[in-house]
C-alpha cells in the first residue's frame, strides 16, 4: 500500500514554504517546465525574503523577483532564452533591490550534486579565471572575491582549481510530468538538474501535470528518476508550467510569455499582473478559465504530444485525484 | 536595410542571390563546423548556424544542446529555447545539464561550441552578464555594484568556453560590442592574452574565431589578440575596423570569403523557416 501524499497547491505552499528560506525551483529551463504555479502561490501568500536558488531563471523567478518575494538569488542563467531578458528580475537587480549571484549552468548542477552527496566542496574546472569567480554580489567589497569559488590545489597534480560550495536548499519544488500519489515521478523532456536537486533539498514538493496509477511506475521503473521515498508532497495542478512549456503536455504560450515579461518590467505592471493573473483565481477551474479554453486547446496541440502516449492509460481522472486529495490522512490530521 | 546583395557563384540561378548580414554570419559560422564533429549549440542564433551546418555539409555532425537534448532537428523555425517543443519533438535522448555540460563538455569530449556575446574584447573574452556605467570610469571598479543594464548571465557559455576543444563566437559587429576590455568576463577567451589560459589548465582550447555580421576575426598565434581574417562581399577592411572598438590589426592574408552559395542559403532557410535571420533589427 503506497502512501498518499497528494496535497492541494495552497496547502503545500503553506506547509512547506516560509519567509527567508532557501527556495529552489527553476530546475527546468526558462522555456521548459518549471513549477511556476507554485511561485504564484508564494506571491499570493505574501512570502518575503526568499533566497532563491534557480539553476536557470524562469518566469517563476522573474515573478518572485519583480514582486519582492525573493531578495537574493543564485543562478546560472538569468534570461528567458528566446524571449529575451527577464525584465522583472532585471529591474530589481539594476535597482539594487535583489542581490544576484552569478554562476554558470554547470556550476549550479555541480553545486546541487555536491549538496546531494554531502560533499564539503566540488572541484571546479569551469568559472575559474572569469569574473564569475572574481566578483561576488554577496561580498561586493571583495575584489577579487575569495569566498565564492576559492582557489584550491589538486592534491594529486598540484594544479590550481576552484571549489564550488554545495547547495542544500530548505525546499525544492519541482515540476514533473507524471507523479503517482506517493511521489514516484517521471519527467518528460530535459531533466535539467532535477535529479541532483531532488536529492540535495531538505524538503521536496512535486507539482505534476498528471497523477497516474502506481502501475505506470511499475511498467517504467527505469524512467522514474525521482522515487517517492524522497518526496514530501505531491501537488496536482494542470498547466502548472504555464506560460512555459511542458514537453508531452503543452507548448509554450508565446503571447503570455511576452505579456508577462512586459508587465513585470515595471512595478505598476507587476501589481497589475499579480491582480489579474494571481489574485483572480483560487481554484483549478478558475485558473484554467484564466488561461482560456482556446489557448489551452492550441497549446495542447503540441508537436511533442505523442511523448505522453505510452502513459495515458494510467492517468487518473480528476474526480479520482480530488478524492485522493480529500483522503490524505496528513491533511485530515491537520484539520 | 540589412539585406546585402551578392552574386551566386552557381549558374543555376540568374540574377542576384539576396541574403541578409545575419544570414551571412550564420553561414560563415556554420562553415566552421566540420562533418562528424561533436558540437554544442547555445541558445539563439547559434542554434540556426549549427543546424544549418548539419543540414548543408555535416550530416554526421553530432549535435547537442546544454539541456541534454540529443539527436534533434528543430521543426518550425528557431527554437524558443534549447529544450523547447520545436527541439523536443524529435530528440532521441533527453538527459540534463550535468550530462551535457559536465560529462560531455567539461570532460573535453566536445569538438566545437557555438556561443553568442553581448560584448567581446580583443582577447575573445565574452560578456553576457551586464553593462556597467562607463561614465564613472573603467566599467566595474573594485567594489561590485549592480550593472546599469543587466543581461542574461553566463548560462552554459562559460562551461563551453572553458571545456570545448574550440569555440566559435557569433556576434553582431558594432563598436559598442567590440571593446578593448569587457566590463565583465562571463566566459573566458584568452583572458589577458598570450598563454594566460594555461594558468587555469582549461580542458578546452579557447575561441578559434569570432564570426560577425561584417567578417571573421581569428586569434594571433602568439599574442592571442583577435585580428581580422576575412570580410564579406558587402563589407571591407575599413568597414570592420570602423566598427571595432580597439585598434584592430589585419592579417596579411585577410581576404573576402566566398559568398553564400544557393545551396547554403537554401539549407539555412530550411532551418530558419520563420526567417529570424531576415528580420530587420
Amino acid at each position: 500500500m503506497s502512501i498518499n501524499k497528494l496535497l492541494p497547491l495552497g496547502e503545500a505552499a503553506q506547509r512547506y514554504a516560509s519567509d527567508g528560506i532557501q527556495y529552489a525551483s527553476g530546475a527546468g529551463l526558462p522555456v521548459g517546465a518549471d513549477a511556476i504555479a507554485f511561485g504564484r502561490e508564494l506571491v499570493r501568500q505574501g512570502r518575503r525574503n526568499l533566497h532563491a536558488l534557480f539553476h536557470c531563471n524562469t518566469q517563476q523567478l522573474n515573478l518572485l523577483a519583480a514582486a519582492g518575494t525573493a531578495s537574493k538569488a543564485e543562478v546560472g542563467f538569468s534570461g528567458l532564452e528566446g524571449f529575451g531578458f527577464a525584465n522583472g528580475l532585471r529591474r530589481v537587480v539594476e535597482e539594487g533591490k535583489l542581490a544576484l549571484e552569478d554562476y554558470s549552468n554547470l556550476a549550479m548542477a555541480l553545486r546541487f550534486l555536491g549538496g546531494a552527496l554531502n560533499w564539503p566542496f566540488v572541484p571546479a574546472t569551469t568559472c575559474i579565471g572569469s569574473d564569475i569567480q572574481n566578483r561576488s554580489a554577496f561580498a561586493p567589497e571583495e575584489y577579487p572575491a575569495t569566498g565564492k569559488i576559492p582557489e584550491i590545489a589538486d592534491p594529486f597534480s598540484g594544479r590550481v582549481l576552484g571549489a564550488y560550495s554545495p547547495l542544500k536548499p530548505d525546499l525544492a519544488v519541482l515540476h514533473v510530468t507524471l507523479a503517482d500519489p506517493e511521489g514516484n515521478a517521471i519527467m518528460i523532456g530535459s531533466e535539467w538538474s532535477r535529479f541532483e536537486l531532488s536529492r540535495a533539498a531538505k524538503r521536496l514538493v512535486l507539482v505534476a501535470d498528471h497523477i497516474v496509477d502506481t502501475d505506470c511506475m511499475r511498467q517504467y521503473p527505469n524512467l522514474v528518476r525521482i522515487p517517492g521515498l524522497i518526496v514530501d508532497a505531491v501537488v496536482w495542478w494542470p498547466f502548472s508550467a504555464w506560460p512555459a512549456a511542458s514537453p508531452g503536455v503543452h507548448d509554450v504560450d508565446e503571447a503570455h510569455m511576452k505579456l508577462m515579461n512586459e508587465w513585470l518590467a515595471t512595478e505598476e505592471g507587476t501589481f497589475r499582473y499579480i491582480d489579474r493573473f494571481i489574485f483572480s483565481y483560487q481554484t483549478v477551474d478558475a485558473y484554467l478559465n484564466l488561461i482560456g479554453k482556446d489557448v489551452i486547446s492550441k497549446l495542447e496541440d503540441s508537436p511533442t504530444r505523442f511523448l505522453l502516449d505510452p502513459y495515458r492509460k494510467w492517468i487518473l481522472d480528476r474526480a479520482k485525484v480530488e478524492q485522493l486529495q480529500a483522503e490524505n490522512h496528513i491533511l485530515k490530521r491537520a484539520a | 536595410m540589412t539585406t546585402a546583395t551578392a552574386y551566386a557563384p552557381t549558374t543555376e540561378r540568374k540574377g542576384p542571390l539576396r541574403y541578409s548580414r545575419q544570414e551571412m554570419m550564420a553561414i560563415a559560422a556554420g562553415r566552421e563546423i566540420k562533418d562528424g564533429e561533436l558540437a554544442i549549440f547555445g541558445v539563439g542564433l547559434s542554434l540556426l548556424a549549427g543546424y544549418f551546418a548539419q543540414e548543408h555539409h555535416g550530416p554526421n555532425i553530432r549535435s547537442m544542446t546544454e539541456g541534454g537534448i540529443y539527436g534533434a532537428t528543430p521543426i518550425g523555425g528557431l527554437p524558443w529555447g534549447i529544450e523547447c517543443d520545436r527541439l523536443s519533438a524529435n530528440a532521441t535522448s533527453f538527459t540534463g545539464g550535468l550530462d551535457a555540460l559536465g560529462f560531455l563538455v567539461a570532460s573535453g569530449r566536445v569538438d566545437v561550441g557555438l556561443i553568442g556575446a553581448a560584448q567581446v574584447d580583443k582577447f575573445g573574452n565574452v560578456n553576457t552578464t551586464g553593462i556597467w556605467d562607463r561614465a564613472r570610469g573603467q566599467g566595474l571598479g573594485d567594489t561590485y555594484t549592480p550593472p546599469k543594464t543587466r543581461l542574461t548571465g553566463a548560462g552554459g557559455a562559460n562551461d563551453i568556453a572553458s571545456g570545448a576543444k574550440r569555440t566559435v563566437i557569433m556576434v553582431t559587429h558594432e563598436a559598442k560590442r567590440f571593446v578593448d576590455k569587457v566590463d565583465y568576463i562571463s566566459s573566458p577567451g584568452y583572458l589577458e592574452g598570450g598563454d594566460a589560459r594555461e594558468r587555469y589548465g582549461f580542458v578546452g582550447g579557447g575561441p578559434s574565431a569570432i564570426v560577425t555580421t561584417l567578417g571573421i576575426l581569428r586569434p594571433h598565434p602568439e599574442t592571442k589578440e583577435f585580428w581580422l581574417d576575412a570580410y564579406y562581399p558587402f563589407s571591407s577592411v575599413d568597414d570592420v575596423r570602423a566598427n571595432t572598438g580597439w585598434d584592430l590589426k589585419v592579417f596579411r592574408h585577410a581576404r573576402m570569403i566566398a559568398p553564400p552559395t544557393v545551396a547554403e542559403v537554401e539549407a539555412l532557410r530550411r532551418v530558419d523557416v520563420t526567417g529570424m535571420l531576415r528580420r530587420e533589427k
